[in-house]
């Protein structure tokens, strides 16, 4: 299995995981902007927090995604 | 052109020189262009992600800017008034939020929104079953704190803080039950 060969498994695995949170987090603003609507704020922060984390989750794996592109590239032109 | 070498379909083209051609025109294998379409994908969605985040945050700002320690004493009426009459109309925190007071044997005043919190009719005092009750599902709250009792609410009226000065009646702020 080549380099490219594992990206392309792992990035779809990652993005299933990404879409996954992506979807959450669709999810937590419309409870919290419901909330807010019935004038009911105390659900707006701990959404806005979880999204939050779910955020930095998301950009952490991009992160990974981006060094594993670099060592990908590095290999391929040695 | 050699017999051996030619397309089978159309017998004029060398299927290896057209492969030739077409691979130096698009050098880009299939598994190259979908190790690059998933890394765009999950750099799009982190940026979905980002926005999403951000829009929670603004609406938790938005509100607490808003109405967080923010509700200001307005006059709704006289309280002799209110106990002559039962209940009484008022609007509070703003002009679009219609609220009612009731008065109860006892001589306490309680007030609710009057915005059923199931379909957002407008609930009415029934002095006989002594209860806010919403017409338009026959849901049913009780007067001591709000909660519904009968039909589909299942969430109880937001209070309405009433202070008492003198004989008149200010609603000073709303509490929000679970």
């Amino acid at each position: 299995m080549s380099v490219q060969q594992q990206g392309t498994a792992l990035f779809t695995s990652i993005l299933v995981f990404v879409a996954t949170c992506v979807v959450v987090q669709l999810w937590l603003l419309t409870v919290s902007m419901e909330a807010i609507f019935r004038h009911e704020a105390r659900a707006a922060l701990p959404a806005a927090i979880c999204s939050t984390a779910l955020f930095a989750i998301n950009a952490g794996l991009l992160r990974y995604v981006f060094r594993f592109d670099r060592s990908a590239q590095r290999a391929k032109s040695e | 052109m050699d017999e051996n070498k030619s397309c089978k379909h159309c017998g004029d083209c060398n299927p290896e020189t057209t492969d030739d051609q077409w691979k130096k025109d698009f050098p880009v294998e299939w598994e190259g262009d979908h190790y690059v379409a998933r890394r765009e994908m999950v750099k799009f969605l982190t940026l979905g992600s980002g926005l999403l985040a951000a829009a929670n945050w603004a609406g938790a700002g938005i509100w607490h800017w808003h109405h967080e320690g923010s509700f200001e004493a307005r006059h709704i009426g006289s309280a002799i008034a209110l106990q002559r009459e039962g209940s009484m109309l008022f609007l509070y925190p703003t002009d679009n939020d219609p609220c009612i007071a009731v008065s109860m044997p006892d001589g306490q005043i309680v007030a609710y929104s009057q915005v059923c919190t199931h379909l957002s009719c407008a609930v009415v005092y029934k002095p006989k079953e002594h209860d806010l009750f919403c017409p338009c599902h026959n849901g049913a709250f009780e007067l001591q704190a709000g909660r519904p009792t009968a039909g589909p609410p299942t969430r109880p009226l937001p209070r309405i803080v009433i202070e008492r000065r003198g004989d008149e009646l200010f609603a000073t702020g709303v509490e929000v039950s679970a």
